[in-house]
């Protein structure tokens, strides 16, 4: 996933800045009901109190390709600007009907002119009103401190100060609109290894 | 009276033809109605069942078409919008939108967790309870639509989800189950559909729909069966006097779990319709029987045609054969079949009967000795000949009779008497040298020779041919023989009518010629009795009679011895009224052979009688010689007749002698015989006339009671010159007298004969020399003269007459 590079630079760099040599990571392996590990679930922490500065993120993408949107799952701070460039030959029509960022991209081929800014943390769900199985979720969150789990169901936040936390875990199987889960987590200096099981209603990915 | 077609064949081979052609189709006509029968009770089942899988597939297109529609009002992007943004008056109007456009009654959005969103219609509380149970149904079997019941009626539901993308939401539709179901299975599979609903268990079904009439289906709705929610086959209902086969189907239960409420589906089918014959089928079946009864009608016409057509030709050969026709040949004989066996049959017994027939005509017409046609042949060919005679043409007949052939029989035998007829014939035949000019052998010494073109001028000289033919003698193995013969001619038309007067014709001329010893000779009237002017001769002859034209003539007998008057023959005269005085030889012959010589005979001997008495009583004693002919002696009443005259006229038998030739007498010899006796009792003198011309033998002479012989004129006349004939005067003289019979000479013609006569010691002479017959006052005279003078022995001429 090259284009998750950035991303990922952008927050060892912000915890470098912040933590010094006192943060911790945490590692966070999510698992359906069944137990059965999760891939693209999304894991956040959020301080107890107060907010850490975040920055958006800068050439965030959601590609059309194959009539499908890639990735299907995206993370962004708040105040990303994402663009959506069309890789297949049909047009779509992005829209998204979420309080979150709703918005729409009429029928286009190519790159569309202006991406989408999406301002307000929460979950937006995008589809292409042209075809009916493409869907993709940005989660916006107002935290530096998130990962998405890799196949192995395991997400891994670097660069924790130490403080108390809400841990907060989503998966687009979740039942729809519910909210990502939320648990407390103390991060000391130690990195933490933690449990996350969610109780899916769809097909998990 | 039997009907007609048992009166024809032709007639039963149709009827039977037709009748069998009617069986077979009536009995194929039963066969095929009770295989349908059959077949349609074997598929009828099947054929339901076929219905209700139809009606299952049209109410799953029908709800295919109702997600259709749903799925595309839950993917409208502005819908989605509005539900997305909560915009509820857009919202309804958008569900209002689309469902009119496919005709849903109901449409309503509820939530992801069936609360209500937003509906079309202000009763749609009982719409949430039902998107669960779709939702269930969906999650469970993926079918999202149910038949339902609302309101009594059936309704059918879709459920979609709304997403956007994800499932924000569910679009409820419902549309009523209306005619175009039951329009449809009528369309597709020719199937009654009923739908019976009713709310729970407690109710009675309710029809909703139904392509059936009222009263059938209501029918339907309250059989028992319908709470048997299993499957079953077919049930067959009687509805109105109709078989129905009906199934049933459920389609959708009632509210909850009261599955014995919801909505039925019947299927129905009429039994008596499925087995009834398809209507082309029996139009063809018709047509087929009527071009049947046309072909088998003309097939039997024409085969009846070749059976009787045959026969009726027998028949009709038959009808030909009775009739006597064998010369047409049977029909149908190259035929192989019975008709040509019969036909064979009938053409050998045609040629067996012509054969027979052939040879009974040959015996019938051919005379077997010379091989010649006989009589009925020969008068079949006068009358062909003269049918066939073109006008103004004529038929002759010449008639031979040979003269003196029983004679040759009798001395020569009847095989030389064959013989002669054979060379005859075959001489008859030569003379012949026209075609169709015949020659027949009519009875044993007749023959008759018919000429096609017969001029009587040249038939005449035929006749002569063929008598000269006769001058060369018939050589008969040893003997040769001269024979002659009389020969008659008569002309068609000029002496005969038709073919039978002819031959009559023919036959009296050569009679005429055979009497008269002559040549041939042509028919003529006077020859003949029975002809026209031979019957007016008779009339005129009776007329004689009663007016008195008939005069008495005495011819003197004078005595030889003594020269004086002895006797007188009475002789007849005939004093016509134009014609003057008529000879006897005239009418004579023709009193004999027509029979009216009594008449005359009556009439001499009364008027002899008459002139005896007046003589008698004037003192003169004479003998009167009264001709008898042999008619008057086969009358058995003469005798009597004779003497009411002698007693009338008061005359004694004596004064009066009767003449009767010698071949009057031979025509019936003891009939004859019995008249002379009672002749001669009574007193008659008799005589026999022209003595010696005849062939009486002695003895028969000598049983005659005859007073006297008269020698014939013939021999007589010439005695003077011929020695031949003075000697049988003088033998007959010997004769007579040994006999103890006078003799008469008649013919004395001169004063030598009568001396002769007197030295031959013969009786009496009569004759020219002394006296012709004359009228009686005449002969007194003459006598009264006589007497006076004496006759001498010479020179007197004088004193005759």
């Amino acid at each position: 996933m090259p284009r998750c590079l950035p991303v990922l630079a952008t927050a060892l760099a912000l915890a470098a800045a912040c933590g010094g040599v006192q943060s911790a990571s945490v590692s966070v392996s999510v698992s359906d009901q069944a137990g059965r590990p999760l891939h693209d679930a999304v894991v956040l922490l959020e301080p107890a109190t107060g907010k850490l500065p975040v920055a958006p993120l800068a050439g965030v993408q959601i590609v059309q390709v194959k009539r499908q949107f890639a990735p299907q799952v995206s993370v962004v701070t708040v105040g990303t600007p994402v663009s959506f460039p069309n890789d297949d030959t049909v047009r779509h029509h992005v829209y998204s009907f979420s309080p979150v960022k709703t918005f729409e991209l009429k029928l286009y081929a190519g790159v569309p002119n202006a991406p989408v800014v999406f301002d307000k943390p929460g979950i937006a769900v995008l589809g292409c009103n042209i075809h009916d199985q493409m869907v993709a979720w940005v989660v916006v969150v107002d935290t530096p401190l998130y990962a998405r789990s890799a196949a192995s169901g395991k997400a891994r936040i670097e660069g924790v100060p130490p403080g108390n936390y809400q841990l907060r875990v989503w998966h687009s199987a979740l039942a729809e609109g519910a909210p990502p889960t939320s648990s407390p987590l103390a991060v000391g200096s130690t990195d933490l290894e933690q449990r996350a099981a969610l109780n899916l209603v769809g097909p998990g990915r | 009276m039997s009907p007609w077609w048992q009166r024809s064949i032709g007639g039963r081979i149709i009827v039977l033809f037709l009748g069998l052609l009617l069986a077979v189709q009536v009995a194929s006509f039963m066969a095929l109605r009770a295989s349908l029968a059959e077949h349609a009770h074997r598929v009828l089942p099947e054929k339901l069942r076929a219905g209700e899988r139809l009606l299952q597939n049209l109410l799953d297109r029908r709800a295919q078409t109702l997600l259709h529609g749903a799925r595309l009002l839950a993917a409208d992007y502005g819908f989605r919008e509005a539900v997305a943004s909560n915009d509820a008056e857009t919202i309804v109007s958008v569900l209002a939108n689309h469902g009119a456009r496919i005709g849903a009654t109901e449409v309503a959005l509820l939530a992801t967790d069936f609360s209500l969103r937003a509906t079309t219609t202000s009763e749609a509380r009982h719409l949430i309870p039902l998107a669960e149970r779709l939702a269930t149904q969906s999650a469970a079997s993926g079918q999202a639509s149910a038949i339902t019941l609302r309101a009594g009626r059936p309704y059918q539901a879709v459920l979609v989800p709304v997403r956007a993308p994800l499932i924000v939401g569910w679009v409820l539709m419902d549309f009523p189950l209306d005619g175009q179901l039951i329009a449809d299975m009528q369309r597709l599979a020719a199937l009654d559909l009923t739908l019976l609903a009713r709310a729970s268990a407690a109710e009675p079904w309710a029809v909703s729909l139904t392509s059936l009439d009222a009263m059938r289906a209501a029918s339907l709705a309250g059989q028992p069966w319908l709470d048997d929610t299993g499957e079953a086959a077919m049930s067959s209902v009687a509805v109105g006097g109709e078989e129905l086969g009906v199934r049933a189907r459920t389609l959708g239960v009632g509210r909850e779990t009261d599955t014995a409420a919801g909505v039925r589906a019947l299927v129905s089918l009429s039994v008596d319709e499925a087995v009834r014959l398809p209507r082309d089928l029996q139009l063809a079946l018709i047509g087929i029987t009527l071009l049947g009864i046309v072909v088998f009608a003309f097939g039997s016409f024409f085969t009846a045609r070749r059976v009787t057509t045959p026969l009726r030709g027998l028949a009709d050969a038959a009808e030909r054969l009775g009739r006597g026709d064998y010369r047409t040949p049977m029909l149908g004989l190259q035929r192989h079949d019975e008709i040509g066996e019969l036909s064979q049959s009938f053409e050998r017994m045609r040629q067996n009967i012509a054969e027979n027939q052939a040879q009974i005509l040959k015996l019938a017409y051919w005379d077997s000795l010379t091989g010649l046609p006989n009589r009925a042949r020969f008068r079949e060919a006068v009358n062909e000949a003269i049918a066939a005679a073109a006008p103004g043409s004529a038929v002759a007949i010449v008639m031979l009779d040979l003269n003196r052939f029983k004679h040759v029989n009798d001395v020569l035998g009847y095989r030389i008497g064959d013989l002669l007829l054979v060379q005859v014939a075959e001489r008859l035949n030569r003379q012949l040298v026209r075609e169709g000019d015949l020659v027949a052998r009519l009875s044993g010494d007749e023959f008759g020779v018919l000429l096609r073109a017969g001029e009587p001028e040249l038939a005449l000289a035929v006749a002569r041919r063929i008598e000269q033919s006769f001058h060369a003698p018939l050589a008969l193995e040893e003997h040769n023989v001269d024979m002659g013969a009389a020969i008659g001619v008569a002309c068609w038309p000029q002496h005969a009518e038709d073919g039978d007067a002819l031959l009559n014709r023919a036959e009296v001329a050569m009679y005429a010629a055979k009497s008269r010893g002559s040549g041939p000779l042509l028919y003529d009237p006077s020859v003949d009795v029975a002809s026209a002017q031979m019957l007016t001769l008779i009339t005129e002859l009776r007329q004689a009679v009663e007016q008195g034209e008939l005069r008495l003539y005495l011819q003197p007998k004078l005595a030889l011895e003594s020269g004086l008057v002895a006797g007188a023959e009475a002789l007849v005269r005939w004093q016509h009224p134009q014609r003057g005085l008529v000879s006897p030889a005239e009418f004579i012959p023709f009193a004999e052979q027509s029979g009216f010589i009594h008449t005359l005979t009556m009439w001499v001997f009364e008027e002899a009688a008459r002139q005896w008495r007046q003589l008698s009583d004037e003192g003169i004693e004479l003998v009167l010689s009264v001709n008898l002919s042999t008619r008057d002696l086969l009358d058995q009443d003469l005798a009597q007749k004779f003497e009411g005259v002698l007693a009338r006229r008061r005359v004694p038998a004596r004064g009066f002698c009767l003449e009767i030739t010698e071949s009057a007498m031979m025509d019936d010899p003891e009939r004859a015989l019995v008249t002379l006796d009672r002749l001669s009792a009574i007193g008659f003198k008799l005589s026999i006339d022209d003595f010696g011309t005849g062939y009486s033998s002695l003895a028969y002479l000598k049983r005659l009671p005859v007073d006297e012989l008269k020698i014939d004129q013939s021999f007589v006349r010439d005695m003077q010159t011929d020695a031949d004939d003075a000697v049988i005067v003088r033998s007959t003289i010997d004769l007579a007298h040994n006999l103890g019979i006078a003799v008469v000479a008649e013919g004395v013609e001169n004063v030598q004969v009568w001396n002769m006569l007197r030295e031959l010691r013969c009786d009496l002479a009569q004759g020219y020399y002394m006296g012709r017959p004359m009228p009686v006052d005449e002969f007194l005279q003459w006598s009264a003269a006589a007497a006076a003078l004496r006759v001498t022995r010479a020179g007197d001429s004088a004193v005759l007459h």
